[in-house]
């Protein structure tokens, strides 16, 4: 039974992944749909930071002393500043526990 | 990205340039793996959630209702409602995948997560390459599934895995990949509808709330582009 749930979920993982990769699907992609899906990036990964940052532990957490927002806006300031994805990710991380461990 | 690049120098930038996203994610598989064990799944069951379904949210919320008790149907319809965002990065990237033979549509469809998403999706059809592609999600999909191998060998071991605050290098890495892009007054629309949304959404316990605030988000700023907001 836990086999067939894995296939399953399995099945429609790569459903949803696959459906308008297949060339088949007659679906063309007008100027407004290329613009609607040109936020994709913004709009879908800031859709899952914001529960990551605000709801630590299932709890809805909107203070100014929340370590996930001093840090998020921290990797906001660090991104702008030095353009590096990697030292942003390692440099708000610590800052991340340094805040962690502060607050 | 250069189109012309060698299959093995662009398979290796690839698997370059998701390594910090796959060790961000990297205790996620440990969990998936000893999440599996401790909910009684059998090794093979907790490995073949990772290899098979490959989709870090989706899996840990099948594992806590399998424990829950949840009934098969409700699990999958959960699988549904949580992966749906996958949609829209298909529809994202068809003018780059769909052109492609049918092995390498399948297998890049099948290792399409929001990390590939993340990296991949910037490339046009001109300076896509698909040996680069291969090299993110190839490498995301193994490190992910040695992951969870470990979190399996260690089993009920590992002791407040999930209160460590690690999700924090996911939420890293993903600011860092939507700060450059923000420009403009309909992205910052966008960003600011999607992150109210979703922390909304999600505090309201939703099980759609990224694709629900995603979409929200899109054509909150997809309005104010069409409206001229922002612009000269």
């Amino acid at each position: 039974m836990i086999f067939v749930m894995i296939f399953g979920m399995g099945l429609i993982v790569f459903l949803n992944r696959y459906l308008f990769i297949e060339p088949r699907l007659p679906v063309r992609l007008n100027r407004g749909a290329r613009e609607f899906l040109g936020f994709a990036v913004p709009g879908m990964l800031t859709a899952i930071c914001g529960p990551i940052i605000f709801l630590a532990d299932h709890k809805l957490n909107l203070s100014v002393s929340n370590p996930y927002l001093l840090a998020g806006v921290s990797a906001v300031a660090l991104m702008f500043w030095t353009r590096s994805v990697l030292i942003t990710v390692l440099l708000s991380m610590a800052l991340f526990y340094l805040f962690r461990w502060l607050l | 990205m250069s189109n012309s690049l060698m299959p093995r120098s662009a398979f290796l930038r690839g698997a370059a340039a998701i390594m910090p996203l796959s060790l961000a994610t990297a205790p996620w598989g440990l969990l998936a793996g000893s999440m599996a064990i401790e909910a009684n799944l059998t090794p093979l069951q907790g490995q073949g959630l990772s290899s098979i379904v490959f989709a870090g949210a989706a899996q840990l919320v099948a594992i806590g209702m399998l424990k829950g008790g949840a009934g098969v149907f409700s699990i999958l319809l959960t699988t549904l409602l949580l992966t749906s965002q996958h949609l829209l990065y298909g529809m994202h990237m068809r003018p780059t995948l769909s052109p492609l033979k049918a092995r390498w549509r399948m297998s890049l469809g099948f290792l399409l997560t929001d990390e590939f998403f993340a990296l991949v999706s910037q490339y046009d059809r001109q300076t896509f390459n698909r040996w680069y592609a291969l090299g993110v999600g190839l490498t995301f999909y193994i490190i992910w599934n040695v992951f969870t191998f470990a979190g399996i060998v260690l089993g009920k071991s590992i002791p407040g895995l999930d209160q460590l605050g690690l999700e924090f290098s996911i939420a890293a890495t993903f600011i860092a990949l939507i700060t450059p892009v923000v420009r403009d007054v309909p992205t910052i629309v966008c960003v600011a509808v999607s992150l109210l949304c979703s922390v909304w959404l999600s505090y309201l316990h939703w099980e759609s709330a990224v694709v629900v605030s995603g979409v929200l988000g899109m054509s909150a700023g997809f309005a104010c582009k069409r409206l001229g907001v922002g612009q000269r």
